[in-house]
C-alpha cells in the first residue's frame, strides 16, 4: 500500500530534504503533505487522511508539543504514528512525547538511512491497517 | 564549551552538508565579500545565542549540498533558511552534548545578510573560526543577557 506523509516543520529547505529522502527510502509513497508548523498539520489532517506524520518540535505559531497532544485527544488522529525529527536531544525533554505515545524520534542532523531504519521499524511494528483505523471511528 | 561547539558545528556540517571544515591557520582573505549569519536565541535561566557566519559563495555551496542541487540552481532566498536550520542544528547538537537543563529553550533562528569586510574577525572564548577550503566559517556563543 502507498503511505500518506505529512511532513511539519517549519523549514521549507528542511521540508524539501525530507520529501527527498522519503522518495529514496523505499517507502511507496502516496500523497505528501507539508505543513510549517502544527495549525497548518491539523488544517491538513481536517481535509486529508495521513498514514504517518513526521514533525519537528521547535515551530513557530503552534509547535511539536502541541501538535502531538491535538492528535492524541483526537479519536480519528490518535493512532496515526509520529516521529519527531527534531534538534532537540535532551532526553528528559523527549520522555514527555514519549509518554504521551509517539513511536519515534530521529535527531538532526541525520543521515537518509537514519529516516529509513526508523520508518521501517516503525511501519513494520506499529502499522495498523488503514481500514482498521476507521473502524469504531464516531464520524 | 567551545571545543563542543565545534564538535556540533563538525558534526552537523560532515552529516547534512557532506562539508569538512577544518581548523583555521590564517585567517587573511578567508572572510571577505557578502556573507550570511545565522542563530539561535536560547532563552532559560540565562540568555545566550548559537550561530554561524558564512561568506555567501559557502552557503551557496551548502545548500547546494543539503538540497541535493547544482551550486547555480539554488534559489538566493533558500540560503537564509538553508543557514537558520544550520544555526538550529548547532544549538541543539550543542545543548544536547553540553546537557543543558530542560530550561533552556531554543528560540526560532534568525538570519542577517552582511558585509564580511566590515567586521572584525578574531577568534577568542567565545568565537570560533575555521575554514572549509578557500572560505571562512565563524561559530559563535553569545551571551544576550
Amino acid at each position: 500500500m502507498a503511505y500518506n506523509v505529512l511532513i511539519v516543520d517549519d523549514s521549507a529547505t528542511m521540508r524539501a530534504l525530507l520529501r527527498k529522502v522519503l522518495n529514496i527510502s523505499g517507502l511507496e509513497l502516496g500523497t505528501c503533505f507539508e505543513g510549517a508548523n502544527g495549525r497548518e498539520a491539523l488544517e491538513i489532517l481536517e481535509q486529508n487522511w495521513v498514514d504517518l506524520v513526521l514533525s519537528d518540535l521547535h515551530m513557530p505559531e503552534m509547535d511539536g508539543a502541541a501538535l502531538v497532544k491535538a492528535l492524541r485527544q483526537n479519536q480519528l488522529w490518535q493512532s496515526i504514528p509520529v516521529v519527531l525529527i527534531t534538534t532537540e536531544g535532551r532526553r528528559e525533554v523527549l520522555e514527555v512525547f514519549f509518554q504521551q505515545g509517539v513511536q519515534g524520534y530521529i535527531r538532526k542532523p541525520f543521515r537518509p538511512e537514519d529516516i529509513k531504519e526508523k520508518l521501517q521499524n516503525i511501519l513494520g511494528e506499529a502499522w495498523v491497517p488503514h481500514a482498521r483505523d476507521l473502524e469504531g471511528c464516531d464520524f | 564549551m567551545l571545543e563542543t561547539l565545534k564538535a556540533a558545528t563538525f558534526e552537523v556540517l560532515e552529516t547534512m552538508f557532506f562539508i569538512f571544515p577544518e581548523s583555521l591557520e590564517e585567517i587573511t582573505d578567508l572572510f571577505h565579500g557578502p556573507g550570511l549569519r545565522a542563530w539561535v536565541p536560547v532563552e532559560g535561566p540565562k540568555s545566550f545565542r548559537v550561530g554561524l557566519t558564512v561568506p555567501l559563495p559557502l552557503a551557496q555551496e551548502m545548500a547546494a549540498n543539503f538540497l541535493g542541487l547544482e551550486k547555480d540552481d539554488v534559489p538566493l532566498d533558500k540560503l537564509d533558511d538553508v543557514l537558520k536550520e544550520t544555526a538550529n542544528m548547532v544549538a541543539g547538537s550543542f545543548l544536547s552534548q553540553e546537557q543543558v537543563p530542560e530550561t533552556f529553550h531554543l528560540k526560532p533562528p534568525q538570519a542577517l545578510r552582511l558585509n564580511l569586510d566590515d567586521q572584525d574577525w578574531q577568534e577568542n572564548s567565545h568565537h570560533l573560526l575555521l575554514a572549509v577550503e578557500d572560505a571562512g566559517l565563524e561559530v559563535f556563543l553569545e551571551k544576550t543577557k
